[in-house]
């Protein structure tokens, strides 16, 4: 049963699984690494980014790439409104560190019962984006899993560009290590935590839209990502790009190795098992910088 | 009144607050009305466990709902199968809670990272959901555990006994009117003993806490293990007072919004936030018979609204009200 054939196939699905979790992690550890925010809500922007693009899709009749555009591009423009709404009057005050989660989790509940009575609580599905089936390093998969792979690839290499770069990035760079120092500067703070958020929330959207097609969309569907989001977080070490994108990775490959050896309903266990292993043995995860011991 | 004494003279309206809620079994009579009540004071219970960590501590945790689900599931199942009293079987579960908290807290405490403490805590309860509802052999999963027996009678000295079974809400009310009564007591005196004070200046200052020779971790683990305690307890008088559970209702993410909110709006760091809190928000929800689809929606908007605009909620009125006057007067003057 276990023969390197069927082990290698685990490994594949593994990889396609662990880039959706890479396209969640990447935005909460950019948000966290440039503001000191943990977003509670970021599932719910995967889930408003399928149901955008359902609409977009289905209800308005837009041909595929239009509506991901407006999906996505739907869901930055809802972002940058909740955050000058929530985050951002919170974080003058004393507290923020925990208003700001408090916030957050209140969005997700808020943006889920909006979910709830737009869309109901039927539940949905997209067509998959492009047929057949492709054979990837000796493995037969759906075209729709190989595309995931190559936007999140793709995603990636877009924003270490725009990050290394870019005047934005820089602006991103210096008020991730000193948001007093670069606003004294003259980088506008403010608008680039905004801009940050909504970067976030749209690639939380896009994974949203490119899965879509393969699980059921509903207004809970937020849920279950940014659990792996958050071990994959800890694993890759809180606010590292290279982190979170090899840590989804390595959570999607471990998970589906451990559920060969288990079973398909001890997949969250073994995350709950790596999550707490890191934590014992390198709570700065992978690419983190070292905490201070208490 | 000597100064070991002192805590019971510092909140004399929570005492007669307390008192007030003794009566109102022997005034209200409607089922309906002391069921509420009793969840209301359940509530408070919880919240209360989690105010203590958070409120007090400065342990900003999102799991408790874990602690609560496992004191009632480990209470129940034990009951169940073993036979036992559940008079009994709480405290099994509340020790449970208290055990697993410990063993989740050992390895976080030591770090001093919020983020990561916020993150592994909230995976860990959700986790933890989702193991009880992959488990139906033993749980029944989300078709929910039924045929959790009531507290037993207790036989009364003058003869005759009192039941609290579904049809006896108001011993039921006086049982559970005495946990919360016992809880915010020993609250009460505990963040006014010397380790609560140690506890609070943690949450003030880490870093000058530890400077003045504080362990933090040890402190930290103490107060995680009591909070998770109550919490566990709660959670076993809560499975013998519905007699159904199910991971949802038991430890589901909606049970920690719902005593998020009550704490927030009651007034996060203060003893009678959460009792504030859950009558409130407990009353109005069934009095706006917002039960069902709704609740959770109002809930995450009293969140939103409260860390905007009243961070110490109902429980300190006068500062909110003290700074709109502050703000109104600076406006006027200039």
């Amino acid at each position: 049963m276990m023969s390197f054939a069927f082990l290698w196939e685990q490994v594949v699905n593994g990889i396609v699984a662990g880039s959706m979790y890479a396209l969640m992690a990447i935005g909460l550890t950019l948000i966290w690494g440039t503001m000191r925010v943990l977003n509670f809500a970021h599932g719910e922007f995967f889930m408003l980014g399928a149901f955008l693009a359902l609409t977009a899709l289905l209800g308005v009749g837009l041909p595929l790439i239009p509506a991901v555009l407006v999906a996505i591009c739907g869901v930055f423009v809802i972002a940058v409104i909740l955050h000058s709404a929530t985050i951002r009057p919170l974080m003058s005050r004393p507290g923020w560190d925990f208003s700001t989660i408090a916030a957050t989790l209140g969005l997700s509940i808020v943006l889920q019962d909006a979910a709830l009575m737009i869309w109901g609580e039927r539940f949905q599905a997209l067509p998959y984006f492009v047929e057949g089936i492709v054979h990837v390093l000796g493995v037969r998969l759906p075209a729709q899993r190989v595309l995931i792979v190559a936007t999140v690839i793709a995603v990636v290499c877009v924003l270490t560009i725009l990050i290394r770069f870019t005047r934005f990035g820089m602006a991103l760079r210096a008020v991730a290590s000193d948001a007093e120092a670069a606003s004294a500067c003259g980088v506008n703070t403010a608008r680039v935590h905004a801009t940050t958020f909504g970067i976030a929330a749209a690639l939380a959207a896009l994974a949203g839209i490119i899965l879509a097609p393969i699980i059921a969309i509903n207004p809970w569907m937020g849920v279950p990502p940014i659990l792996k989001a958050f071990v994959v977080v800890v694993l890759g070490g809180l606010g590292s790009l290279p982190g979170a994108v090899l840590g989804g990775f390595l959570l999607g490959i471990i998970e589906a190795v451990g559920v060969t050896v288990f079973s398909s309903e001890w997949r969250e266990v073994v995350a709950l098992g790596v999550l707490i292993l890191v934590v014992w043995l390198r709570p700065q995860g992978l690419f983190g910088k070292p905490l201070r011991e208490a | 009144m000597p100064a070991s004494l002192a805590w019971i003279a510092a909140t004399p309206k929570l005492w007669a607050f307390l008192l007030l809620l003794a009566a109102v079994p022997a005034i209200v009579h409607d089922a309906y009305v002391l069921q509420v009540m009793c969840l209301a004071m359940l509530w408070t219970v919880f919240a209360s466990s989690w105010n203590l960590a958070v409120g007090y501590a400065g342990l900003k945790t999102f799991g408790h709902q874990a602690f609560f689900g496992i004191g009632a599931y480990v209470s129940a199942l034990i009951s169940i199968h073993a036979g036992l009293s559940p008079w009994l079987t709480m405290w099994i579960g509340a020790v449970s809670a208290s055990i697993v908290g410990a063993l989740v807290g050992l390895p976080l405490l030591r770090i001093k990272s919020l983020p990561h403490l916020a993150i592994v805590t909230l995976a860990f309860a959700e986790i933890v959901r989702i193991i009880c509802s992959n488990l139906v052999g033993l749980t029944r999963g989300e078709l929910g555990l039924s045929g959790i027996a009531p507290f037993s009678a207790i036989p009364l000295p003058w003869g005759g006994q009192v039941g609290f079974g579904p049809a006896d809400r108001q011993a039921s009310y006086v049982m559970i009117w005495m946990m919360m009564t016992t809880t915010l007591i020993f609250l009460a005196w505990f963040v006014r003993s010397r380790t609560g004070l140690i506890v609070q200046s943690i949450r003030d200052s880490q870093v000058a806490a530890e400077s003045l020779g504080v362990s933090l971790t040890r402190y930290k683990l103490l107060v995680l293990a009591i909070s998770a305690f109550i919490a566990g307890a709660a959670g076993g008088v809560y499975a013998h007072f519905v007699l159904v559970l199910t991971p949802t209702s038991a430890m589901g993410i909606a049970l920690m919004v719902q005593m998020t909110a009550i704490t927030l709006v009651g007034g996060i760091g203060t003893l009678q936030g959460p009792l504030i809190g859950a009558l409130v928000l407990t009353l109005s929800a069934e009095g706006l018979r917002l039960a069902g689809d709704h609740r959770m929606l109002a809930f995450g908007l009293l969140i939103i609204l409260v860390v905007l605009f009243a961070p110490r909620g109902l429980a300190r009125l006068d500062v909110l009200i003290a700074d709109v006057q502050r703000q109104r007067a600076a406006r006027s003057g200039s």
